[in-house]
């Protein structure tokens, strides 16, 4: 019993002074609007899903000292997805049914969003990924799921023309088994031999080995002078160190999620020296890129970073411009404000002032345009390549 | 909530038909088998293969999905017919990952990593999400009950005292004149068709499996229920299923409540949690919270041949 007392007594003085710390805003008194965030935090994904939701919580940070959306303060629940599809539709049952979400952000494998995607859909809430198997999107959505990356054709073809403008003409394909493993390579294939190259070699590699010796062996048998790192950060890292013990100097290019600064800076700088990164991204002169690494403090973000901050950015304009936070109005009303001839806005602040005064906007986010298919793809979008220096990435050029 | 609260119950459920099949082969026979998972994705794989792409009824993927994988148990008994204790634990463990990897690298199974998505649920349509939820708990609230009756049965029965003999010493009911090995490939049968049943059930319910569900961790959740609730007893199994899953759900809402704890923090801690609940169970009751009763167990009558001979 005494035990019991102790126990109730710290809750009591732990609920004080909870309540202390809140901020006494005009808004504090209507019901907080809940947006849900399911990241890997935990698992395979756990280099990327904590990146994510830093960038999406400062976007709602933001517009939560601006006065928040309706009057109301943003509030996020986040579950832990473990990477792991039948964990994480434990967490996406548990964020639709008890804390009633209109919308779920950052699922990242592609398993986990296939996972997730009916529970979303039969419930009616909306679904924002960076997953990147074409198989997403063809999944019966009814509308209910975007993402911000673009499909293994998109980037497949900017990646190929990049890689062509090198120069390189055999080029050795190394990557993760991964939904977009296939697809990846057969569209680089089908573009290289059109400018008089091609994949010479396509190695399929397990994730979380050790080393990756054998596999960049087997790809060198086939004397390319280019290679294609198609991986996460974890396995790009160790085939990264493995291609420098081996003394292989040939260019690389990998996804600019899988080099990120924060995984240079655990390098030195000899080995990534050179490599060359790609990321979806918006007009060069867009303020938007800009703006979400100054919001993060960091002098460049990578692809998912800026994917996330535009599902934060699309969530409070779709929710004002619809006037209402539920899955459906989310659905009905994300393309009336990401895409059309309205006035753009490069973030969630000016958008909300925009459509405060009653204008039509388009919202240009730090990933790319954000125009959507009707199902869900981004329809097109421009590419900004990077090159490490001295291990910090540095800007080459947009395509 | 009460909607959430269904869904957890039938993944309560499905976690117990693993326990409860886990406990033939490991808590009755004493065989350490670290392959659950993949006798959940052969049950899973061939359930929804033949429901959506042979167009088979359910009710016949699913008995067909509980045959395969118990095909399979026998299969990796016999392979594994002379090894025991870790060494069964690294094959097993070792099955259960090359089929991860098989599935992830023949596409033309089950579309690899992509996964099977659409698996047909019984009524889905016509109920909507909430209606089929719950009927999906009474599926499996009956399938649990049928299942904990009959390995009632079995663990009362010789065929049950002989696995608790094999576990407990091999050479002595191997002197007293039982084929071990057949008794290990028949735990391994009956063990692997109730994860079979438990796959297929899981793929139905959720319409979409893929490699990635078939990691380890699955594996270690069903550990942990049979060692919290109790190894050797059916009683423990589902208890320590339905513990397991509440444990897991339930430190969803506590951790949010801890101060100065970043979401990232909040995932360690829930996993640091699961680690001390292991250690804790294993250091305070090693046996589990409802320990097998050994002496629950009838002895046949003695006979006249074996009363002692009066002087």
């Amino acid at each position: 019993m005494k035990g019991l007392n102790r126990r109730k007594v710290l809750k009591l003085a732990a609920a004080t002074a909870a309540v202390g710390t809140m901020p006494v805003r005009a808004y504090a008194q209507a019901e907080p609007l809940r947006v849900g965030i399911l990241t890997p935090l935990t698992g395979a994904g756990g280099n990327d899903g904590p990146r994510m939701l830093k960038a999406m919580q400062a976007v709602f940070e933001e517009v939560n000292k601006a006065g928040g959306v309706l009057g109301r303060r943003i509030e996020t629940v986040v579950e832990d997805d473990q990477t792991n599809p039948e964990a994480a539709v434990r967490a996406a049952r548990k964020l639709i049914e008890v804390n009633k979400v209109p919308v779920i952000l950052g699922t990242w494998a592609s398993a986990v969003t296939a996972a997730v995607a009916p529970v979303c859909w039969e419930s009616k809430t909306f679904l924002m990924t960076v997953s990147g198997a074409d198989t997403i999107t063809l999944l019966p959505h009814q509308g209910f799921l975007i993402r911000t990356q673009p499909n293994s054709k998109l980037q497949a073809t900017s990646h190929g023309e990049f890689v062509a403008s090198l120069g390189s003409k055999r080029v050795a394909v190394i990557g993760i088994q991964a939904p977009f493993a296939l697809p990846t390579k057969e569209h680089l294939d089908t573009l290289l031999k059109a400018k008089g190259g091609a994949v010479v070699s396509h190695v399929i590699y397990e994730k979380d080995k050790t080393t990756y010796r054998s596999e960049i062996d087997q790809a060198m048998r086939s004397n390319p002078d280019f290679l294609y790192l198609n991986g996460y950060a974890p396995d790009t890292v160790v085939l990264l160190r493995d291609l420098y013990r081996a003394n292989i100097n040939l260019g690389k290019f990998c996804q600019s999620y899988a080099v990120p600064q924060a995984t240079l800076d655990t390098m030195p700088p000899e080995v990534s020296e050179g490599v060359m990164t790609g990321q979806p991204s918006a007009d060069v002169e867009s303020t938007a890129y800009r703006s979400a690494c100054a919001r993060l403090g960091v002098k460049e973000i990578d692809g998912y970073e800026a994917q996330a901050t535009d599902w934060a950015s699309l969530t409070v304009l779709t929710i004002a411009k619809a006037k209402e936070a539920s899955g459906v109005a989310l659905k009905e009303n994300v393309r009336k404000i990401s895409q059309g001839s309205g006035e753009k806005v490069y973030n969630a602040i000016d958008g909300l002032k925009a459509i405060a005064a009653g204008k039509e906007i388009n919202y240009e986010g730090a990933s790319g345009p954000c125009d959507f298919t009707d199902i869900g793809d981004i329809s097109g979008c421009r590419f900004r390549y990077m090159k490490v220096a001295k291990g910090k990435l540095e800007f080459l050029k947009l395509v | 909530m009460e909607h959430y609260l269904v869904a957890m119950g039938v993944t309560a459920g499905i976690y117990a038909l693993m326990a409860l099949g886990m406990n033939v082969i490991w808590g009755m026979a004493g065989l350490i088998n670290l392959g659950l998972v993949g006798f959940f994705a052969v049950g899973a794989y061939t359930s929804g293969i033949l429901t959506l792409k042979f167009g088979w009824p359910i009710l016949a993927g699913i008995a067909a999905g509980t045959l395969v994988a118990s095909l399979f148990g026998v299969f990796v008994a016999l392979i594994t017919v002379r090894l025991r204790g870790d060494y069964l634990a690294i094959v097993t463990l070792g099955f259960a990952e090359t089929m991860r990897i098989i599935m992830s690298n023949e596409l033309w199974i089950a579309n690899g990593t992509d996964g099977l998505s659409g698996i047909p649920g019984p009524f889905r349509q016509a109920l909507g999400p909430h209606a089929f939820n719950l009927q999906f708990l009474a599926i499996v609230i009956v399938a649990v009950a049928i299942l904990f009756v009959l390995l009632q049965r079995l663990t009362r029965s010789p065929f049950g005292r002989v696995l608790r003999g094999i576990r407990e010493d091999e050479q002595v009911v191997q002197v007293a004149g039982k084929n071990v090995v057949m008794f290990k490939v028949k735990a391994f049968a009956v063990g692997t068709a109730a994860l079979g049943l438990s796959g297929a059930l899981y793929g139905h319910f959720t319409s979409y499996i893929a490699p990635d569900l078939f990691a380890p961790l699955l594996t270690l959740y069903i550990k942990l229920s049979l060692l919290s609730g109790g190894l050797g007893n059916n009683v423990g199994a589902v208890v320590g299923a339905v513990l397991v899953v509440f444990f897991l759900e339930s430190t969803r809402f506590v951790i949010p409540y801890v101060p100065e704890l970043s979401a990232v923090q909040g995932a360690a801690l829930r996993e640091i949690l699961i680690a001390v609940a292991l250690l804790l169970i294993l250091r305070i009751r090693a046996r589990g919270l409802i320990p097998e009763k050994v002496g629950d167990f009838p002895l046949p009558e003695p006979t006249r041949a074996s009363q002692p001979l009066k002087p």
